[in-house]
């Protein structure tokens, strides 16, 4: 459609608003209360328009344009009402800097006496400088205030972490209000009162943390003004350069901006550069990450241990020190621990190291309660066609979305923005889960099943949809015979314990029929216990019935890749726990420590390497510890939960001494004599990687275009089969015999060995409220 | 209860329910709305029963209780049939007199009827009483005649039987169509044409093959204003009725009726009201046997103001905050949860019974052209006859505060009136024969809102009323868009400098450029029409302002600040009652000397000239020049 705007023919395509429009052809409306990432709310009234045919004055951002509209952004009477509205919003906001004549001189020489307060005036303000409030006034040249200044003396909130709210600085834009009720589902916060009273707060004005906040900052990076203001970067100037980069943390990898000054990190904000996490971002990227950069933990020079002590020392000496010592273990009980959370070229480089210098077997590196590999073994490698990539929009576009044992809003959070959307647009959510996580509240069912059981309940959801549906088409799928047999046998003996309702299982199933397509989001406690064999077994079978797609939710950044790397096809990895307890009972002579793993007893193994960025437990018992660099300070590649590949680059030098991880590798390597590779670079090592491992092929020849995502190569394979299950019976008591700890999400609390939870007092906050 | 499953079968049941009635010699009706029983209808009542039994007349004294009668200034009222004699401002003592005297020996007890305080004349009969004389009652006169926990007695007065025409002779476009020809227009305030939204939401449910709702805005916030709580209160089936022909015309399934919590009564008569057409099978599945079902939830308001505003209406029965949004897209085809709404007020639902009992053509018989049938407003003020008033559109506003009011009390001068409620605007004595309907009180620079009438006299200071109505709005303000929310708090804070005797000559241009932008920048009605009372009171009575700003003095003797109290030495005959009525102690002076009041201490509460007997008359208001000789003789 065409409209035309200041007597300019535009071209639309699609549903846009006249705001939206203006704003892609350049065309300047003044406005403080839209937000690309928001509906439209029209509170702010500075976008006002005049549309040629139309009564009164109808605000830019929320009317559509329409063939053949005749729109005049600027008239004397537009500029007057929009001026008035300014000045307006100015009689309640501390304006004093922006009406001052000496503005300009004062941002240049500081010629006028700074004594002006955040209370009346800018220079103290944390927005000073990045302020929209600021930028219209300039842009609309108002140089004074009609109206006596009003201004509303609100005490500055500061009970929270990460964030103070000043809300005598707040325009009611309602940003912050909206993102938390529409993108984030949190709705923590809301307008209260009304009139000249009316104001952001929480429910009775209780503290954020009580008010089901999760702190993930979203209302911080929206705000216009300083009104909610990040407090670790208050007091800082502004920024001097940015950066981007995608956060280490959890199997997402948010791509982040950051910002540096002088050549240090001030803050981390999420950015919109990629459709993975689209503007949003959690509490641990959006406020720790920049203090795990520089935590007081962090190793920066090497260290080697002389009469009994640990000493610094330079790189050539303990990297001399290391391989005179490992060469004594080659080929005998030596273990290699790696991180999930380094980039694929660490991974590579550690791969080839302990197959071609160290000639060990032992890779440890999975959680044991990692979906992915679970789903692995116990799906793909019985030959089934499950696919592992996804796409986040495959999420947000689904009708029917069912989160077993997966306490997405803390885990992944910006999964949990995605089924929000999901929901926002009529889908549904069905949460199974014995333990309440909050999500529950926005299920249309909630299944509450007992933690290692959950097979039970899927296999009677299953049995229902195949009684609901007389022509079953499933009947010619190969296995699907034995199945139902075997359906039919347990039902009397195991489904009789399901304290589940009938009418619940009825309902569930209904939904799955009727509302497609479906998406499983498989959380670490399903996989866990003892009857995680049999869960798989019957997810498998029931997204056969329902035609769901099934997504194994990978916890740690780079687990996907790690899982590519060395899991997929090999039987030499452990996972954490498994090595814990061999190492426990001092099966390895040697042990080199390039990833997490629980407190060690004493001595326990002759040899002890750490390779980390932090000082641990560990660490202070090791013979030798070489300081890794974090993603801040070296560039790589990483693999997301959905399979996708991105490439990521250091945005500050190595602190102190530390080196990436696969430089300490290959410098290793070669002291060790081992002239089998001798990278240089990153590049180097993912080009041989993509050489050696199919899957990476689209990683090695790499071209950096937005729009154009790259994925691990996955070879699609026929249909599904129905897999016989074990009895459950027996499961359950094959799970007395090896139970291991509780999956929680705060198993992902951690960097490395760096426990989040212990370094941020915030953080701590938060997790422990939500343990009360 | 049996359910109605045909037509037929509400005919028979009002017959048999005619057949049955109890023929009483005599009917006592009490008027007990909220207003009545606020005034002690309740107690009424009880001596009324009690006396019956007492003189074991059950049987041939009849005794109903109704919705409000509308004359509120004579609550509690009761009203005795056959003849229709009006007893009025009753007390529990009265009543042995009313049943001895009325009911035994049919005299009239002539202490208790209505005397016009104009003429002195003497009313017996209801029927003959001025303010009901004029009035054109289609829709509040079967508030005499109905018990509103009774579902029979709506049947008697022909009840649900429009319905039943509606339901099997006609379609849904005929129904339209008779809406339209009535040239009904919307009572809530705007005047939009009813049968075109009908149409509108019909369309576009059927254009999106989706659900639609219908809701009843009762939502009634104006200050002063009552109708749509008498309708509610004394005849809830009308309303009801109206909804359902109006959801068999738009093809809605659900409905809702968003009702104020400050209104209990109407709540209760609503719900019961509800429950026994459900009953009945009038509402739910299958009304009256056809294919059509439908049903009505109520939902309550939790006392903002502007959720009587469509959208923020609808935002706050989905749960949300009442906070409107930007229209379009409007209601009728983007309303209550996203779906095609239609949503009109009380007093609109209520006339569309009667359109199709009385045909359209009859109905705009009453009325001017653009504006058809009647309209109730609540006149209130200062005024002789306050109360609920029904008057044919295009009546005058003569007509209303002069006949049906009685006049201006006291006998005091008319100034002006406020239509509209606080977002409405005063209209001054030159407009008096302005003929009441929407178009001309647009012109005026006013609205016929829900029907909010406040008259006021020449002791009114305009620019004191417009302070307090900006006082109003800018309290009950949501919050959501700018110019509304702090542009009306500006507009309070010149108009409260303005009456302090603070305000400056460039006030005015700001007050006036401010109102200005605020009414074409907000977003929603509320906003848009919260600058009127200071608009027309600038336009139609701008000397006052002048005074208040240039002279510093209230001509109306209103703003306290500007003036003094004092008593005139001449006339003082030091008395001590002023002096010991002063709450601060400011007067001066012993006994048979005269007092003097200390402008200092002076509050100016008041006490003093409330005190001083009219016989005597020696305290005096002053504003002005008198006001500042007043303050200098004490300085010397």
């Amino acid at each position: 459609m065409r409209i035309m705007i200041n007597g300019r023919q535009l071209d639309v395509s699609g549903e846009k608003t006249i705001l939206e429009v203006a704003r892609s052809s350049g065309i300047f409306i003044p406005s403080l209360c839209d937000h690309p990432s928001l509906a439209p709310f029209g509170g702010c009234r500075l976008c006002l328009v005049e549309i040629k045919g139309r009564q009164g004055y109808p605000p830019a951002c929320c009317t559509y344009a329409e063939e053949g509209q005749d729109i005049v952004t600027e008239t004397p009477e537009l500029q007057a009402i929009r001026r008035q509205v300014l000045e307006l919003i100015l009689s309640e906001h501390p304006h004093a800097c922006l009406m001052c004549a000496e503005k300009k001189n004062c941002d240049e020489y500081k010629t006028t006496i700074r004594k002006v307060g955040e209370v009346t005036g800018c220079v103290l303000c944390p927005s000073n400088g990045r302020c929209e409030l600021q930028d219209v006034v300039e842009a609309m040249k108002i140089d004074r205030v009609g109206f006596p200044a009003s201004y509303r003396n609100f005490d500055v909130r500061r009970d929270d972490p990460f964030f103070d709210r000043n809300y005598n600085l707040c325009i009611l834009c309602g940003r912050c209000v909206r993102v938390c009720q529409e993108v984030r589902g949190a709705s923590a916060i809301s307008f209260v009162f009304r009139g000249s009273q009316a104001v952001v707060g929480t429910a009775f004005d209780r503290p954020l943390l009580e008010s089901g906040c999760q702190l993930c900052g979203a209302c911080v990076d929206v705000c216009p003004t300083g009104a909610l203001a990040e407090r670790a970067s208050r007091g800082e100037a502004l920024p001097d350069e940015e950066a981007e980069t995608i956060c280490p943390l959890c199997s997402i990898g948010c791509g982040l901006k950051a910002s540096l000054r002088g050549g240090r990190i001030v803050s981390f904000a999420p950015t919109n550069a990629e459709a993975v996490n689209r503007g949003q971002a959690c509490v641990k990227g959006r406020f720790i990450l920049r203090d795990i950069v520089y935590s007081s933990k962090r190793i920066l020079k090497p260290l080697v241990r002389r009469n009994g002590e640990l000493h610094e020392t330079g790189w050539d000496e303990a990297l001399d020190f290391v391989a005179g010592k490992l060469k004594g273990y080659v080929g005998k009980n030596l273990a290699f621990v790696s991180s999930t959370q380094v980039s694929l070229e660490d991974m590579h480089v550690f791969d080839r190291f302990t197959r071609d210098v160290l000639r060990t077997d032992q890779i440890v590196s999975f959680r044991n309660h990692s979906p992915l590999t679970s789903f692995w073994k116990e799906i793909r490698m019985n030959g089934q066609p499950a696919e592992l990539n996804f796409d986040l929009d495959s999420i947000s576009t689904a009708k029917t979305i069912v989160a077993i044992g997966a306490d997405i809003v803390i885990s992944h959070p910006i999964i949990w923005v995605e089924v929000f959307r999901a929901l926002r647009n009529g889908a549904r959510l069905v949460v199974i889960d014995e333990r309440d996580s909050g999500l529950e509240r926005h299920a249309s069912f909630r299944l509450r099943v007992q933690t290692g059981r959950e097979f039970s309940l899927l296999n009677r959801i299953s049995l229902k949809l195949l009684e609901n549906n007389p022509e079953n088409p499933h009947s010619q799928v190969k296995g699907y015979e034995t199945w139902r047999e075997s359906l039919l046998n347990e039902k009397k003996a195991a489904f009789a314990r399901a304290d589940i309702d009938e009418a619940e299982v009825d309902s569930a199933a209904r939904l799955l029929a009727e509302r497609q397509p479906t998406v499983f989001l498989i959380g670490p406690s399903v996989v866990n216990s003892a009857a995680g064999s049999a869960n798989l077994r019957a997810l498998w079978n029931l997204a056969q019935v329902c035609g769901a797609r099934l997504i194994p939710l990978a916890g740690e950044n780079n687990e996907r890749g790690a899982f590519e790397v060395w899991a997929r096809s090999s039987d030499r990895v452990l996972s954490i726990e498994e090595a814990h307890f061999k190492i426990s009972r001092r099966e390895y002579k040697a042990l080199y420590l390039a990833g997490p793993l629980p407190a060690l007893p004493d001595a326990a193994a002759d040899f002890l390497v750490i390779q980390d960025c932090f000082m641990s437990e560990n660490a202070r018992q090791a013979d030798a510890v070489l300081p890794a660099a974090t993603f801040a300070e070296c560039g790589g590649t990483f693999v997301n939960v959905e399979g996708r590949i991105r490439k990521f680059k250091n945005i500050i030098k190595p602190l102190g001494e530390a080196r990436p991880d696969w430089w300490i590798i290959c410098r290793l390597a070669e002291k060790m004599d081992a002239r089998v590779f001798g990278f240089q670079n990153a590049a180097e090592i993912l080009s041989d990687l993509g050489r050696t491992r199919p899957v990476f092929e689209p990683a090695s020849h790499w071209q950096q275009k937005k729009d154009n995502p790259v994925f691990i190569f996955e070879e699609k394979k026929d249909a599904g089969q129905f897999l016989s299950w074990e009895s459950p019976e027996l499961a359950v008591r094959k799970a007395e015999a090896r139970s291991s700890p509780a999956a929680s999400a705060r198993d992902l609390d951690y960097y490395r060995s760096l426990n989040l939870v212990e370094e941020s007092k915030g953080l701590r906050k938060l997790r422990k409220l939500r343990e009360k | 209860m049996k359910r109605i499953s045909h037509p037929s079968q509400l005919q028979d049941w009002k017959r048999r329910l005619l057949a049955e009635r109890r023929s009483c010699d005599k009917t006592i009706v009490v008027s007990s709305g909220t207003c009545g029983q606020a005034s002690g209808s309740l107690q009424i009542i009880e001596a009324l029963n009690s006396e019956i039994e007492k003189k074991d007349l059950r049987e041939t004294v009849g005794l109903e209780i109704t919705g409000c009668h509308g004359f509120c200034e004579l609550e509690p009222n009761i009203v005795i049939y056959p003849q229709g004699i009006f007893y009025k401002k009753l007390t529990p003592d009265d009543i042995p007199r009313v049943i001895d005297e009325t009911i035994l020996k049919n005299k009239i007890v002539p202490s208790l009827i209505y005397e016009d305080p104009k003429t002195g004349r003497r009313f017996p009969l209801q029927k003959d009483i001025p303010f009901y004389q004029k009035q054109v009652r289609l829709l509040t006169e079967n508030n005499f005649r109905i018990d509103p926990t009774r579902i029979e007695d709506y049947i008697m007065i022909d009840g649900y039987q429009a319905l039943a025409k509606v339901l099997f002779d006609m379609t849904a476009e005929e129904v339209i169509a008779e809406i339209r020809a009535s040239d009904l227009r919307g009572r809530g305030g705007a005047g939009f044409p009813t049968g075109l939204k009908w149409q509108l939401v019909r369309n576009a449910a059927t254009a999106n093959r989706d659900c639609k709702y219908l809701i009843c805005n009762a939502d009634e916030g104006d200050p002063g204003a009552y109708m749509d709580r008498s309708l509610l209160e004394g005849n809830p089936h009308s309303v009801i009725e109206g909804m359902i022909i109006g959801a068999y015309a738009i093809g809605a399934a659900e409905g809702y009726i968003y009702v104020r919590m400050e209104y209990p009564l109407a709540v209760r008569h609503v719900t019961f009201a509800l429950e026994q057409a459900r009953a009945r099978g009038l509402l739910g599945n299958s009304i009256l046997g056809s294919e059509f079902h439908f049903d009505i939830h109520i939902v309550e308001g939790a006392g903002a103001f502007v959720s009587g505003e469509e959208t923020s209406l609808m935002a706050s029965i989905e749960g949300r905050r009442a906070f409107p949004r930007q229209r379009p897209p409007f209601p009728a085809l983007e309303g209550l949860w996203g779906k095609p709404t239609c949503i009109n007020n009380v007093e609109t639902w209520a006339n569309v019974p009667l359109i199709i009992n009385r045909g359209a053509k009859e109905y705009s018989k009453i009325g001017t052209v653009g504006s058809r049938g009647t309209k109730i407003f609540s006149l209130v003020g200062k005024i002789n006859s306050t109360g609920l008033v029904e008057v044919p559109m295009g009546i005058t506003l003569r007509e209303i505060i002069y006949d049906i009011g009685g006049g201006i009390k006291e006998g005091k001068k008319f100034k002006a009136v406020q239509t509209g409620g606080p977002s409405g605007g005063c209209i001054p004595a030159e407009k008096l024969d302005l003929p009441i309907d929407y178009d001309t009180l647009t012109q005026a620079g006013s609205i016929m809102g829900s029907g909010g009438m406040i008259v006021m006299d020449e002791d009114t200071c305009m620019v004191d009323v417009a302070r307090y109505f900006l006082h109003f709005t800018q309290e009950e303000s949501c919050g959501k868009c700018v110019p509304c929310r702090v542009g009306t708090r500006q507009m309070h804070d010149i108009l409260t400098r303005i009456t302090r005797g603070l305000g400056e000559e460039k006030d005015l241009g700001q007050l006036e450029e401010l109102a200005n932008s605020v009414q074409s920048a907000s977003l929603c009605g509320l906003g848009q029409t919260a600058p009127n009372p200071v608009l027309t009171t600038l336009r139609y009575f701008w000397p006052e302002y002048e005074a208040h700003i240039r002279e510093k003095s209230c001509p109306a003797l209103v703003c306290k600040d500007l003036l003094v109290y004092y008593i005139e030495p001449g006339k003082c005959v030091g008395c001590l009652l002023c002096k010991k009525g002063c709450p601060v102690e400011a007067i001066s002076g012993e006994r048979k000397k005269v007092h003097v009041i200390d402008q200092d201490a002076c509050i100016k509460c008041g006490a003093c000239l409330e005190i001083c007997p009219p016989k005597i008359k020696a305290v005096f208001k002053y504003t002005g020049k008198k006001k500042g000789k007043i303050l200098k003789k004490k300085l010397s």
